[in-house]
């Protein structure tokens, strides 16, 4: 035990650090270039860099700066926004299972969307509503999984998991009395689709915040993975780091999924894959984790938007469809 | 104390007022069009559209019907008439739309259905400066009405209004044919699973009563209720009419033999009508709805 807390103190050499960072780094610049200049209307290099330049004809400017862009920012801090939380959720909870959306907060979110479509509102009326429901369902768990006695995060978990499966029934009522017209949208915001994310600044600026924010906690959250027994040994003030670690991801999931729907998988396999190759120092993984979730959802979203073009695809399919064959393969060989 | 500061905005007035006036003067010229939309907005086209986006498989029945099929640049999946339709560029389900395709195609006009189309995909429609006319007739008058609009914003206002009369003469004629027909009760099937039928207010449920039949679920608060069999059973129909996913599908009504104490299985009033002619709210409708007569008149032969 003590080699084994001692092994995971040790300080990672400064290159260790920086090479992965940088690698994800220009895997995140490689997506956001490729969604920015696939489409489905033909745009050449050239076309792109014209724009970039700020010539161009109206039409390709109108294509690359308000709708390919906004688009693949939105992505990429949507991807990053669930990773994190999801590296988050499973510090905290300490259970690989854990991800975004274990405790309820896209249940929440989707019930205060698809209550907006029902009532026929579009647009921020029903981003405002998701969020409404995701702030209602963290401050449900978190004063239920409080309670009369002692705040443990099996307790939480097991809050979260019953208030989810709530929402979850509530969901299914709502799509079975609603009206057949209605339908299709109410499902592709439950699978989440960027079609819907709107300005990709403030989900963006949360994230860097976010990730500038997490730094000085890397030590104590290395420590939490451990163990809150030993966490506490180590000097560690657990109850005050859970709480920070339970709203920071709150606040994190809550901004996706306003931004997208619930976008699935992205925050459970994501964290996982990096540790697997990257070892689970947090310091690491969790701007690792936004580099990588950002990149991966960008790459999804490009597919999904050109695959069968003009036909649209869930973003969520291909986030799945890509993520399960590289996870079971690092998995597979991992020892 | 001649401020430089003042006469550079005195040459700026100067100059955007030219500017104005040589951008107001032309578009004077170009009759502006402009006409109220299903949402109770006014949208006005500085000209007649010459490029139209149809974003429903009604919405471009109806813009062909209004006599601007010419003009239509982009449709949507399942837009199959009339056949020239299905030549169009496809931007996408109406449930989710290519909007780079719809950029590129560069329309004047967009055509949008209130309840179909995802509405922030039209609020980006509109931000980017593409004007959105939506439509969703809800009764026959709605039907003519819709292809008038059509052809005042298309500038085809002679083609329209022939068949936006030809509809309104033709559903008048029926009405007035079947007003003094006996009451029958009937059952319309729009889906098998789950089942689905209609209530008065939906446009269906409007040509039932029309052709004189009493919807046996015509109460139903909800426009498309779900039910189910036993339902069915308790309301007995004398007539069930069904849609169905194809063209020749009578799968749906066999299985109402099963049961033969209802009385329309009893007296083998179990009718199809396509679902194309019935389900769309486009000039079709009216010979849907002449089907639809015919059919409760055979079941009414049968008493």
């Amino acid at each position: 035990m003590p080699v084994a807390s001692a092994d995971a103190m040790r300080m990672p050499r400064r290159r260790s650090l920086w090479l992965p960072l940088g690698m994800l780094a220009l895997l995140g610049l490689a997506a956001l270039l490729m969604s920015v200049t696939w489409g489905s209307a033909a745009l050449t290099l050239g076309d792109v860099w014209a724009v970039v330049r700020g010539e161009g004809s109206p039409l390709a400017r109108t294509l690359i700066l308000e709708l390919r862009i906004p688009r693949s920012l939105s992505a990429f801090a949507v991807g990053g926004l669930l990773a994190v939380a999801g590296a988050l959720m499973q510090v905290l909870l300490r259970n690989p299972l854990a991800d975004p959306y274990v405790l309820g907060l896209s249940g929440g979110a989707s019930v205060g969307a698809l209550a907006a479509m029902l009532a026929g509102l579009g647009g921020a009326l029903i981003t405002g509503s998701a969020f409404a429901g995701a702030f209602l369902s963290t401050l449900l768990v978190f004063g239920l999984a409080h309670g009369t006695g002692s705040w443990t995060p099996s307790r939480l978990l097991l809050t979260g998991v019953v208030v989810a499966a709530g929402w979850g029934a509530v969901i299914t009522l709502m799509l079975a009395i609603s009206p057949a017209e209605r339908l299709p949208g109410m499902l592709y915001w439950l699978m989440g689709d960027l079609s819907y994310a709107r300005s990709p600044w403030p989900p963006l600026t949360l994230l860097l915040a976010i990730c500038l924010l997490l730094v000085p906690l890397g030590r104590s959250l290395n420590v939490m993975a451990r163990g809150p027994l030993q966490a506490a040994a180590l000097g560690v003030k657990v109850r005050p780091l859970e709480w920070t670690i339970y709203l920071v991801a709150s606040v994190l999931t809550a901004t996706a999924v306003t931004t997208a729907g619930s976008i699935g998988f992205v925050g459970l396999v994501v964290p996982h894959m990096l540790r697997l190759v990257l070892g689970n120092d947090q310091r690491l993984i969790l701007p690792a984790c936004a580099l990588a979730g950002g990149s991966l959802l960008v790459l999804a979203d490009t597919l999904a938007r050109t695959m069968i073009a003009p036909e649209q695809l869930p973003v969520g399919v291909i986030t799945a469809l890509l993520g399960v064959p590289t996870f079971l393969f690092l998995l597979y060989r991992s020892r | 104390m001649t401020n430089p500061c003042h006469t550079a905005i005195g040459y700026g007035l100067l100059g955007t007022a030219l500017a104005l006036g040589l951008v107001l003067l032309p578009q004077a010229a170009r009759a502006e069009v402009c006409a109220i939309d299903d949402r109770d907005r006014e949208v006005c086209l500085s000209a007649p559209a010459e490029r139209i986006a149809a974003l429903s498989p009604g919405a471009t029945e109806l813009v062909y019907a209004a006599g601007a099929g010419e003009k239509v640049v982009a449709v949507v999946a399942y837009s199959d008439y009339p056949p020239e339709a299905q030549a169009v560029t496809s931007v996408g389900s109406h449930t989710r739309m290519d909007l780079e395709t719809l950029v590129s195609l560069r329309p004047d006009l967009v055509i949008g259905w209130v309840t179909g189309n995802p509405p922030e995909q039209l609020e980006t429609i509109e931000a980017l400066g593409m004007p959105v006319f939506y439509i969703e007739p809800r009764d026959f008058e709605g039907v003519s009405h819709a292809i008038e609009r059509l052809a005042r914003l298309a500038d085809t206002r002679e083609a329209g209004e022939r068949v936006a009369a030809e509809f309104r003469d033709g559903m008048a004629a029926l009405a007035e044919r079947y007003a003094e027909a006996e009451p029958i009760s009937v059952f319309y099937q729009v889906w098998d699973e789950p089942l689905m039928t209609i209530n008065d207010n939906h446009l269906i449920g409007k040509v039932l009563t029309l052709c004189g039949g009493v919807n046996v679920f015509g109460e139903l608060s909800r426009l498309v209720p779900r039910i189910d069999d036993e339902s069915v059973l308790a309301a007995d129909p004398e007539a069930i009419l069904a849609g169905g996913m194809g063209e020749e599908n009578r799968g749906w009504l066999t299985h109402w033999e099963q049961y033969p104490s209802l009385t329309a299985v009893e007296h083998d009033n179990l009718y199809f009508v396509p679902p194309s002619l019935i389900q769309r709210p486009t000039p079709r409708l009216l010979e849907g709805s002449r089907l639809f007569c015919e059919q409760l008149d055979r079941a009414r032969g049968k008493r």
